[in-house]
C-alpha cells in the first residue's frame, strides 16, 4: 500500500500538470499575442467598415502634422504649451508664418464684418467657408456660410465647390485659437482648382465672430433661423 | 488563521477580481466607444502627442486604437484569454500614462501651476480631466491588469484561458 502511495506521489506532478502550469509565461505571452493579432485585425476592419471610419491612407492635416500652432487661453490642450518652438514668436506670429508658407491670407474680425455686410455676399461673390464638423455647424454659423468639414471633404465638394468658383473672395474660418482646420480646407479647396488668392482665413474664427455680437444662423445655411449674439 | 477564515478570504479575493475584470472591461468598451464614435476628435488629441510624423501611422493609431479598446474590453467582460487581455492593457496602460505625465509636466512648467491642477484632454475618450485624478485612475487599472495576470478573477468566465482550455483553474 505504502508502495502505491509513493508511485501516486512520484507520477501525479507529471500526470496532470496542464500545459499552462509547464510553461505559464509563455502562454500568457502566447495568448496576448493571439489577442493581439485578432485584435488588430478586427481594429482595423471595424475602421474601414465603420461609417466614420478615418482613410488611412489620407492626409488629414495637409498644412502638417507636427507643426507649431498658436497657444489658446488658459489649461486647454496640450498642444498649446508643447509647440513652443521658436519660441521667441508669439503665437499670432507663428499662425502669420504658417498662413504665409502656405500662400495664404488672413482677415481679422473687423475685415471678416465687413466682407459680412459688403452688398457682394449677396451676390455671391464673396463666400463665406465654415471648416467646423456639422454639430457645431448646426449649432450656430456665419449666416450663409457654406458647411465643409475638411475631414470628410467627398461629403461637401458637391454643394461647396460652385460656390467658391462663383466667389471672387472667400473667406474660411473654424474655431479661431488653435484651430487649424480652416487652413485644412483652405487647402483643400486650392488643391482642387480655387485660386489661393482668393482665400482667406478668418483666424478669429467663430468665437471671435460672436464675441463682436455679430449673428449667427442656427441650423442648415439659409435657413432664416438667426440669433442675435449681442455684447 | 483556520481554514473557514482562509476559505472566506480567497472568495472575497476572487469576487473582487472578477469585479475588477468587469469594470475593466466596460471602462475600456466605455472609452474605445467614445472614441470610435468620434475618429476626427480622437485623431486630433493623438496628433498633439507629436508621436509620429506619417499621416499614415497618425491615422492607423486613431483609426485601429478605438476599436482595440472595444475589443480588449469585450473579452474581460465575456471572460476570454483574461491574462493575454490584461497584458495587453498594460501594454497600452504604461506607456500611455508616460506620455499623459510628460505632458502634463510640459503643461505645468509653461503656466505655473500646481501640477494637480492640470487638466487636459488627453484622448482618453472622458473628456478634459485633472492630471492627478487621471494618474490615480490608470494606476489603478494597471494595478487590476496585474491582479488579472496573475491568474485571479477567473470565475464567471467564458474561456479564462484561450490555450490551455481549462476555465476554472483556480489562481496560480
Amino acid at each position: 500500500m505504502a508502495h502505491a502511495d509513493r508511485r501516486i506521489r512520484v507520477m501525479q506532478p507529471l500526470e496532470i500538470m496542464t500545459p499552462e502550469r509547464r510553461h505559464p509565461v509563455r502562454n500568457v505571452l502566447r495568448e496576448a499575442l493571439l489577442v493581439a493579432a485578432a485584435g488588430i485585425v478586427l481594429a482595423f476592419g471595424a475602421n474601414l467598415v465603420s461609417p466614420r471610419g478615418l482613410v488611412l491612407t489620407r492626409n488629414y492635416f495637409p498644412a502638417g502634422i507636427n507643426r507649431p500652432v498658436p497657444a489658446t487661453t488658459g489649461v486647454g490642450s496640450p498642444r498649446d504649451v508643447a509647440n513652443t518652438n521658436p519660441p521667441a514668436l508669439s503665437p499670432a506670429q507663428l499662425l502669420a508664418v504658417r498662413l504665409k508658407e502656405q500662400g495664404l491670407q488672413s482677415v481679422d474680425g473687423r475685415q471678416a464684418a465687413q466682407l459680412f455686410h459688403d452688398p457682394r455676399f449677396k451676390q455671391g461673390t464673396i463666400a463665406f467657408i465654415d471648416a467646423r464638423d456639422e454639430q457645431h455647424y448646426r449649432e450656430g454659423h456665419i449666416p450663409g456660410a457654406c458647411e465643409f468639414d475638411p475631414y470628410y471633404p467627398e461629403k461637401y465638394f458637391a454643394t461647396v465647390l460652385p460656390v467658391c468658383q462663383a466667389a471672387e473672395q472667400i473667406v474660411v474660418y473654424c474655431n479661431g485659437g488653435d484651430c487649424d482646420d480652416s487652413e485644412s480646407a483652405a487647402i483643400l479647396l486650392r488643391d482642387v482648382g480655387i485660386a489661393t488668392r482668393k482665400l482667406f482665413i478668418y483666424t478669429g474664427g467663430i468665437p471671435e465672430w460672436t464675441t463682436n455680437g455679430l449673428p449667427v444662423e442656427i441650423g442648415g445655411r439659409n435657413s432664416g433661423n438667426l440669433r442675435s449674439t449681442n455684447k | 488563521m483556520n481554514a473557514s477564515q482562509s476559505s472566506w478570504s480567497r472568495t472575497a479575493a476572487d469576487t473582487f477580481a472578477v469585479l475588477a475584470r468587469w469594470l475593466l472591461g466596460a471602462v475600456f468598451l466605455y472609452m474605445g466607444m467614445n472614441k470610435a464614435l468620434h475618429p476626427v476628435e480622437f485623431l486630433k488629441l493623438v496628433r498633439q502627442y507629436d508621436l509620429v510624423q506619417s499621416s499614415l501611422l497618425l491615422n492607423s493609431i486613431a483609426g485601429a486604437l478605438p476599436w482595440f479598446e472595444i475589443f480588449c474590453g469585450l473579452l474581460l467582460l465575456a471572460g476570454m484569454a483574461v491574462r493575454g487581455t490584461a497584458v495587453m492593457l498594460i501594454v497600452m496602460l504604461v506607456p500611455f500614462t508616460v506620455l499623459v505625465f510628460r505632458r502634463a509636466l510640459a503643461i505645468q512648467s509653461a503656466l505655473a501651476i500646481p501640477f494637480c491642477a492640470v487638466k487636459f484632454d488627453c484622448g482618453c475618450g472622458t473628456g478634459e480631466v485633472f492630471i492627478c485624478r487621471k494618474l490615480l485612475e490608470n494606476f489603478l487599472f494597471i494595478l487590476f491588469s496585474v491582479w488579472l495576470l496573475a491568474g485571479y478573477g477567473r470565475r464567471l468566465c467564458v474561456r479564462h484561458s484561450l490555450l490551455s482550455g481549462d476555465a476554472q483553474n483556480q489562481p496560480d
